[in-house]
């Protein structure tokens, strides 16, 4: 294998290999045909996984697809990195304030990664549920204080990046009642509070 | 009620510093250099991480000396602290700054949206760091190094990873160069903005790196200036500068170059280069990119250093 040649650190700037060989993963960047590394960090390279079963018999010329490739990333280990939401991601966030048309959120968590600084994010009334997109009500849905798995749809304008829950996966997942105690999921719609036994409308996120 | 939104002063009186005025030999000097400062702002003396010898071009005999740590301000993204002493027996009183990266971070609401990473630089002099008293209000000096500083970097950082994020790099000269009575006498301190620059830049660019922000390139200062020697007809070009040592600079030139792709990103130039003379204005630029490398190899064996001490 040729790991061997690959320099172990890297600063901005230095090269780590040509872009024929390699797939430029997360901190890096290619230029002038080869892979530079673009932050400060330890150089991994992972390779390709490959595909189960038999090799697939070529029927045409093709150049090696990026998956063939080995990426080369560069992560800084022992330190943790600001992140950004990107579209697709799946992140967590806390409902601080309902609109009739949409509610805002705090974005707090993307994937794994707890963020250091707060992105607001908005659920508009149509990204709520994927079914009877009319029939929802924003205060039957979400309630502030709440924390809702989203997933992220746009980077949205310049203040809120835009969020949705249309799906069984995603919705409120922690709520808290009126007398302000924990509640539990009972249904795709409620939540019920243990202690006075009242529940109270959510789009409840499917337990996982 | 206290106030509490700004920091206070001292209850009671306190000694304002004393800068030891003409000339000194060196010895004295040496037990000078920390101890005025000290009394002000607590520095502890911080270890060396990393030490690079920069070669003086025409005097071989003498090397400038720079310290450069990463990840001084644990409050910061990102942080770093360039120290450059003071010459043996010369005149120049060395320098210190840092620098601290705060974000990316939420843009303000105010803000227009912007697809790419917003840059704003501030550099400061603490107002001890001259000989010439400075204020807390940023003066037409400091806002012209940030517009320098800010020119220099946004062409080596990759604004696109970044969308809807904003930066703030912050430089603080804790002491800078003419802080020696001399340097006002001789009114040289215009020369100095130059190695400030050149300072801010390099301490930038390790703090930008300390902090994880994406850069094609580490971008580094680094200054040359034109001087005429004692008998006032001999120009020659030097590396590295301290105005005080030479008779007078006749330009200076100072870049922010980007080693591994031999681009320059900031370029300054001040003075006048002499009608007859044989130095023209690129071999002055390309002296100062020279004088860039070398600062190159100071920002990469200690970033390298930084991170292998974290393996561990």
């Amino acid at each position: 294998m040729a790991t061997d040649t690959l320099p172990s650190l890297a600063i901005p700037g230095t090269i780590l290999g040509p872009a024929s060989k390699y797939a430029a993963g997360p901190g890096t960047h290619v230029y002038g045909g080869n892979i530079v590394s673009s932050l400060l960090g330890n150089v991994n390279v992972t390779s390709p996984a490959k595909a189960p079963g038999p090799a697939k018999r070529l029927n045409k010329i093709t150049a090696p697809s990026v998956e063939e490739l080995s990426t080369i990333s560069v992560i800084r280990r022992g330190r943790k990195r600001e992140v950004l939401p990107d579209v697709g991601n799946t992140v967590l966030a806390r409902v601080v304030r309902l609109m009739p048309k949409q509610a805002i959120v705090v974005i707090q968590q993307v994937g794994d990664t707890v963020l250091q600084t707060e992105w607001q994010g908005v659920i508009r009334v149509q990204d709520v549920r994927a079914t009877e997109q009319d029939k929802v009500k924003i205060h039957e849905s979400f309630k502030p204080g709440d924390i809702v798995r989203a997933q992220v749809i746009s980077l949205g304008d310049q203040a809120n990046y835009y969020l949705s829950t249309a799906s069984n996966e995603l919705g409120v997942i922690m709520a808290t009642s009126d007398a302000g105690n924990d509640m539990v999921p009972i249904s795709w719609k409620e939540f019920k509070d243990p202690d006075t036994g009242v529940s109270e409308p959510r789009k409840v996120a499917k337990p996982s | 009620m206290a106030d509490r939104r700004r920091v206070n002063g001292p209850g009671s009186s306190t000694l304002p510093p004393v800068y030891d005025d003409g000339e000194l030999n060196a010895a004295s000097r040496r037990q000078r250099a920390p101890d005025a400062i000290r009394p002000l702002c607590e520095t502890k003396p911080i270890p060396t991480i990393c030490s690079y010898m920069s070669y003086h071009e025409n005097l071989e005999t003498k090397t400038l000396r720079l310290d450069l740590k990463t990840g001084v301000t644990p409050s910061a993204s990102g942080s770093a602290y360039l120290e450059i002493e003071p010459r043996e027996g010369e005149h120049g009183s060395g320098m210190k700054l840092t620098c601290t990266v705060h974000g990316p971070r939420s843009l303000p609401r105010s803000a227009p949206f912007s697809p790419y990473m917003v840059l704003s630089t501030h550099v400061k002099f603490a107002p001890f760091a001259t000989k010439q008293r400075r204020g807390y209000l940023r003066d037409s000096s400091e806002k012209d190094l940030s517009t320098h500083l800010e020119t220099a970097l946004r062409g080596a950082l990759i604004a696109d990873r970044w969308p809807k994020s904003g930066v703030d790099i912050v430089v603080t000269i804790i002491e800078g160069e003419s802080t020696r009575q001399d340097a006002v006498e001789r009114r040289v301190e215009e020369w100095d903005v130059m190695n400030v620059l050149g300072g801010c830049i390099t301490v930038a660019s390790a703090a930008i790196a300390d902090a994880g922000i994406d850069c094609v390139d580490t971008v580094s200062g680094g200054v040359a200036a034109l001087v005429a020697s004692k008998d006032g007809n001999d120009a020659s070009i030097v590396l590295d500068p301290v105005a005080l040592e030479h008779e007078s600079v006749m330009a200076a030139c100072c870049v922010a170059y980007l080693p591994n792709r031999d681009e320059v990103t900031n370029l300054w130039f001040k003075g006048q280069l002499p009608l007859s003379a044989s130095y023209n204005h690129q071999s002055l630029v390309s002296r100062a990119v020279q004088a860039s490398r070398g600062t190159h190899g100071l920002i990469s064996a200690s970033l390298s250093e930084a991170i292998g001490s974290t393996q561990n």
